[in-house]
């Protein structure tokens, strides 16, 4: 109803008048403001602040080994040892590294790749964004996955890089869409239109007028692909498809599987590793949380109906 | 005393988190007699919606009732429980709502909109279901076969109709109308007043008519409450509050009601034209005509706009349907200097003329010419040459300005892209914009970002970008139609003194017949994409001539001719 | 039924598309797998010139040109002929295709459209009692359980559920002692060998599901229509389902679409863990003993029928909103 939206301008207005820029740090705000989200900066402070200081953190090197083989958690190995004699504990805080990284640079390049596309696809028209919307729904529909399992196999161990190429190359469709559709209900504001009429040039109003409005979907959609990011690279370096030499949570798990740590009982072998995982992409999602409610005000907290 | 509805010291706030709470009732309390008509009046904020919500307990979260009784045939309804307020619905309180087009379930049919209460409350037998539904639609002017369709197949019009016949469902003793019309065209909004004004005399119930616009309500209801800032500022007969009104404010708002076919039309702030113009016949006339002159010199030779045997047909929305065609063969000349109204209601093809005058639409047939440039085949950098003469005032406010730009950055854009002045140059001609559209302190308003400013502040900002480039045209798609009643004279004033000062051409395109007798010299009606009358404005709206006019003057609210025949 | 109609037609496009993807997909790799290919193949008898040949056309050594190329793919597309597996020689593709194809689809349809039914009915629950406990628990542990791993799950529940408790098996589709036939012994047997695998699944898409439909209904819960219908005095059971929830399963149900490959690809995992001799795990045994036609085979099965599903779901959306039927 009008009135309700009134009276939430009106409240904004109490507010301090916000500078360039300003968005950002609302967004941080807003976030913080939001437990859910306040929850998963939180985490992901952590895990950040783990993977950059692991080598004052961990007790050993990531591939040092040379220890007893298979001990279980004492004194010295809090988390046991490996099948080839490496400490669990060292290998765990060495693979943040391999997540957060990942996480990081393939959600960024998707996420940069889903700007280009959908900002293009949302403000041409005609036969060209018919193309394009072909060529997106074709890769939304097709299980990603399994094509980055072909696509390994393919290239023959090709390492992170490979990874982080096959992750970018199967995750961009989603937020692509996501940013279309928001370009699309930008475009037909009034504001876009008057730009034009400002002799503004076609780039500008792109990244000028249209881009800052999204900075919440933007947002949304870089955790979202960190998320799925984080998770296709361990399931590739678990399959073994990856470079099975570095130290991941992922290639934990793998060599853990291969030393048959079932059957031996090192459970801790199989639980932190995949717990790492899920709370390094719990803590994303938790954030995503706080960003949709940016996104959709009808989400934001509130008493029950 | 037959109260039905007694309102005792009710507020209402809005606690969401992370705002600072906002108190959008405060303290209200009046009485409703049994079969009364009564109108809730204010502008955007004022707190009536959110009045209307809270008496039919509809309210939602962040909105809450923080104080006073609401008493419904003598029992507070404050206090009722979910269920017991859920049967209280049937036989007690209904409320139809301002977006009654999309008060419907898109993918329920009509007819199980209506089954869903009947099964709810179990007041008509089922044996009557068919015959009660045929008798609700027809009551609110429909045929029975809407009873078959999805709401997506109506028109908004007809969904509202809808909504107020599944409201009569209920059999309601009190009906509340939030804005029942806001969102319609010009002439069903007439028509759909038109129904719940008899629907109120033959069913007897009492109605509470929310609206912004005192004219509508003056027209329809016996008794009128004011609403300011989540007060009450006056409670009295409609007679009364015409003819002596007690609250400045209310005072204020009726003095922005004037009759479009008067002889001299006044509003505050604004001199009538036509006693101005003189005679008033006739193109631009001299005196105003000399003056553009003076204030434009350095400047060739002003360009007309001529739009010649202009036709837009766009492709049809679905397969299967029809073409539509949104203009139709219409020609005519915008001189230099001359204030032109484009008349017409929604789908009228009016501004689908300002989007083929402004290169953003290419017309089917036809030529648009500005000076000697031929519109309809303009390549890119050419359309910036266009742009840089015949500039756009939008229509809403809010969506018309970047929520992310300061309006200094707004205004710098277009000097920086037309004027070519950068720097301090730059900043000195936004200031002088800001202080030629009456936003001063032009330095405060500068850093300023849209939401900080009101609606009247944000159209002059709108105004002042249109004019960073020096255009000789201005087109003014609806300007005022989304500001308050009280902020449209301001606004209307400074485009009619910008317009003489600068010597520019406006084209002003409205549904509102009193605000295009205020600043425009002559006047074309559109009906279906066809002019159906042109002439002087003030003559044309004195003595209309084609069925269409008539009908568009008949809708304007005038609470002075309902009013002048009864009292 | 023009709606349709265009459905149809776009789903062919699709289909066409997928089916060149694929083919194309090995010729834009860097390297030769042809030659790693007959090396492996070679290590199980002599190789024909004739296997050769199929092999090369089959991995995209220039025999002919790309167009003539394209249509030997095509045809063998067609007749569904995927030439000789090399590492289950001499076992045609198609032919292992389709042992493992049932599992997977019983176990990977079955399961997803069952947390889909469970995942929205919550969702719906957690919207209508939005701010209670109601709503906090399951969308906290919701959300937390969609973001592990496919695979992890798969090894906690196989330890714990397997090796320590013994209550589940832990490899296979059916016991080694059952013997394939439509008895009800062996039905039961393998839903007891799916079960901890179709947990799994069920433990890591629950979440998403509810999620989306939670979203998807607080929007539709303040749309007008509700409002209006509370209004009206409707049953509060009236307007969250055939009101609010009717109208979020829309848009719920172009997500269940869409997030339907990740399913699949999820379950790809899950079969490794769990030895499951679907299609999954066969595309695993694939990749790791580089049996290029197999692997591309099965990439085209598991492309084609995700696609398939969606194509579903688009009818199933024209079915259940009146607007799409004009």
């Amino acid at each position: 109803m009008t009135t309700t939206q009134n009276v939430t301008k009106s409240t904004e207005k109490a507010m301090r008048p916000p500078r360039r820029l300003a968005f950002i740090t609302r967004l941080a705000a807003t976030l913080w403001a939001n437990w859910k989200s306040r929850l998963g900066l939180i985490i992901l402070a952590c895990f950040i602040f783990v993977a950059i200081f692991a080598p004052l953190l961990a007790p050993y090197g990531a591939s040092q080994d040379g220890f007893e083989r298979n001990a279980d958690a004492s004194a010295a190995h809090w988390f046991g040892t490996t099948a080839a004699g490496e400490d669990v504990l060292s290998q765990l805080i060495y693979g943040s590294q391999i997540s957060v990284s990942v996480g990081f640079i393939a959600g960024l390049l998707s996420t940069i790749v889903a700007i280009v596309i959908g900002l293009s696809w949302g403000y041409i028209r005609g036969f060209g964004a018919d193309v394009i919307n072909f060529i997106v729904n074709l890769f939304l529909v097709i299980p990603g996955l399994p094509l980055m399992i072909v696509i390994a196999a393919y290239l023959q161990n090709g390492g992170l890089v490979m990874i982080v190429a096959v992750i970018v190359i199967t995750g961009w469709a989603w937020g692509a869409r996501v940013l279309r559709a928001q370009t699309q209900t930008l475009r037909s504001r009034d504001f876009v239109t008057a730009a034009r009429f400002s002799g503004e040039p076609a780039w500008r109003i792109v990244f000028k007028e249209i881009l800052p409005n999204m900075t919440s979907i933007i947002a949304g959609g870089f955790f979202g692909a960190a998320t799925s990011a984080i998770l296709a690279e361990a399931g590739l370096e678990f399959l073994g498809l990856g470079d099975s030499s570095i130290v991941s949570w992922g290639t934990i798990l793998y060599w853990a599987q291969n030393s048959n740590a079932l059957l031996t009982g090192q459970w801790i072998l199989l639980f932190a590793p995949g717990l790492c995982i899920a709370l390094l992409a719990l803590s994303l999602t938790l954030i995503n949380f706080g960003v949709d409610a940016i996104s959709n005000p009808r989400l934001r907290e509130g008493k029950s109906r | 005393m037959n109260h039905i509805l007694e309102v005792k010291d009710l507020s209402v706030v809005y606690e969401s988190n992370g705002f600072t709470a906002l108190q959008a009732v405060d303290h209200v309390s009046f009485v409703l007699e049994a079969g009364e008509f009564v109108g809730l009046v204010g502008e955007s904020g004022s707190g009536k919606s959110t009045l209307g919500f809270a008496i039919t307990r509809l309210q939602k979260p962040p909105a809450r009732t923080n104080g006073g009784q609401i008493l419904f045939r003598g029992k507070d309804i404050r206090e009722l429980d979910v269920e017991s307020l859920r049967q209280q619905r049937q036989g007690g309180f209904a409320m139809v709502l301002q977006s009654g087009m999309n008060a419907l379930n898109p993918v329920r049919t009509i007819r199980n909109h209506f089954i869903d209460i009947f099964r709810a409350h179990g007041h008509v037998e089922k044996s009557r279901w068919d015959a009660r539904q045929i008798e609700l639609i027809e009551k609110v002017g429909l045929s029975k076969e809407a009873l078959a369709r999805f709401p997506g197949e109506l028109s908004g019009g007809m969904r509202q109709r809808v909504s107020i016949a599944l409201a009569l469902s209920l059999e309601p003793q009190l009906m509340v109308f939030d804005e029942p019309t806001t969102a319609l065209d010009v002439l069903v909004q007439q028509a759909i007043m038109t129904t719940i004004k008899s629907l109120q005399k033959s069913e007897g119930f009492t109605a509470v008519l929310i609206s912004h616009d005192l004219g509508v309500v003056l027209e329809s209801t016996q008794r009128v409450l004011v609403m300011h800032e989540g007060r009450i500022v006056e409670d009295a007969s409609s007679a009364e509050i015409l003819q002596n009104p007690q609250d400045e404010y209310t005072r204020m708002l009726l003095s922005h009601y004037a009759d479009p076919r008067a002889e001299v039309v006044e509003l505050p702030g604004f001199t009538e034209r036509a006693s101005r113009d003189g005679a008033g016949a006739g193109k631009a006339s001299g005196t105003t005509a000399a003056g553009t002159t003076a204030s434009r010199e350095g400047r060739s030779a002003d360009s007309a706009i001529v739009v010649d045997q202009v036709s837009m047909v766009y492709p049809p929305p679905r397969r299967g349907e029809s073409a539509i065609t949104a203009v139709d063969d219409v020609s005519f000349t915008l001189e230099p200097g001359e204030s032109l109204a484009l008349v017409g209601a929604s789908g009228s093809g009016k501004s689908t003329i300002a989007k083929l005058i402004t290169g953003i639409e290419k017309p089917t047939s036809g030529t648009v010419k500005f000076g000697s440039l031929d519109v309809a085949r303009l390549g890119r950098g050419q359309i910036r040459e266009l742009h840089r003469n015949v500039q756009m005032i939008f229509q809403d406010p809010y969506s018309a300005l970047n929520p992310l730009h300061t309006v200094e950055y707004t205004l710098t854009r277009p000097v920086v892209n037309f004027g070519g002045l950068r720097g301090p140059q730059a900043r000195r001609r936004v200031l002088e914009l800001l202080e030629t559209v009456g936003l001063a302190p032009v330095e405060q308003f500068a850093a300023k970002l849209p939401h900080q400013l009101s609606g009247g502040q944000r159209q002059r900002v709108v105004i002042a970008r249109a004019l960073a480039s020096n255009p000789q045209v201005l087109i003014a798609d609806e300007p005022v139609s989304m500001l308050d009643v009280s902020l449209r004279a301001g606004v209307l004033a400074l485009l009619e003194e910008l317009r003489e000062q600068w010597g520019v051409s406006m084209l002003y395109i409205t549904h509102d017949l009193l605000s295009a007798r205020l600043v425009t010299e002559n006047i074309m009606v559109l009906n279906g994409g066809r002019v159906v009358e042109r002439g002087n404005t003030a003559q044309v709206l004195q003595h209309p001539e084609d069925d269409y006019t008539i009908r568009l003057l008949d809708a304007v609210p005038n609470p002075a001719r309902a009013w002048g025949a009864a009292v | 039924m023009a709606f349709v109609l265009r459905k149809i037609g776009l789903f062919l496009l699709t289909l066409w598309a997928a089916v060149t993807l694929n083919f194309l997909l090995p010729r834009m790799m860097p390297g030769s797998p042809t030659d790693a290919a007959i090396a492996k193949l070679a290590q199980n008898g002599p190789v024909t010139d004739a296997t050769r040949k199929a092999i090369e056309a089959q991995l995209g050594v220039p025999d002919g040109n790309i167009f003539e190329q394209y249509l030997g793919y095509l045809h063998q597309v067609i007749t569904l002929d995927f030439g000789v597996s090399y590492t289950f020689y001499p076992q045609s593709v198609s032919e292992m295709i389709w042992q493992a194809f049932p599992y997977t689809v019983i176990l990977v349809g079955f399961v997803t459209i069952i947390a889909f039914v469970l995942g929205t009915l919550i969702g719906v629950l957690t919207a209508w009692k939005r701010n209670t406990w109601l709503d906090a628990l399951p969308t906290l542990t919701g959300s937390f359980a969609s973001t592990f791993p496919y695979f992890w799950t798969a090894l906690l529940l196989l330890f714990f559920a397997g090796y320590v408790f013994h209550l589940f098996p832990t490899s296979g589709a059916f016991g080694p002692t059952a013997s394939p036939a439509m008895t009800w012994e062996f039905f039961v047997d393998v839903l007891y060998h799916a079960a901890l695998p179709a947990l799994t699944i069920l433990i890591t898409s629950l979440g998403g599901w509810i999620i989306g439909m939670r979203n998807a209904m607080i929007n539709t819960l303040g749309d007008d229509y509700v409002t209006f219908a509370e209004a009206n005095g409707l049953k509060g059971r009236t307007v969250a389902i055939r009101y609010a929830a009717r109208n979020a399963i829309l848009p719920n149900l172009t997500g269940f679409g869409l997030a339907l490959g990740g399913v699949v690809g999820g379950s790809v995992l899950v079969e490794q863990v769990f030895g499951y001799p679907g299609i999954g795990y066969l595309l695993f045994n694939a990749v790791i003993g580089q049996d290029y036609p197999l692997m591309q085979a099965l990439f085209l099965m598991i492309t084609v029928s995700v696609l398939i599903a969606n194509f579903l779901v688009d009818i199933m959306y024209g079915v259940l909103d009146p607007r799409t039927r004009r």
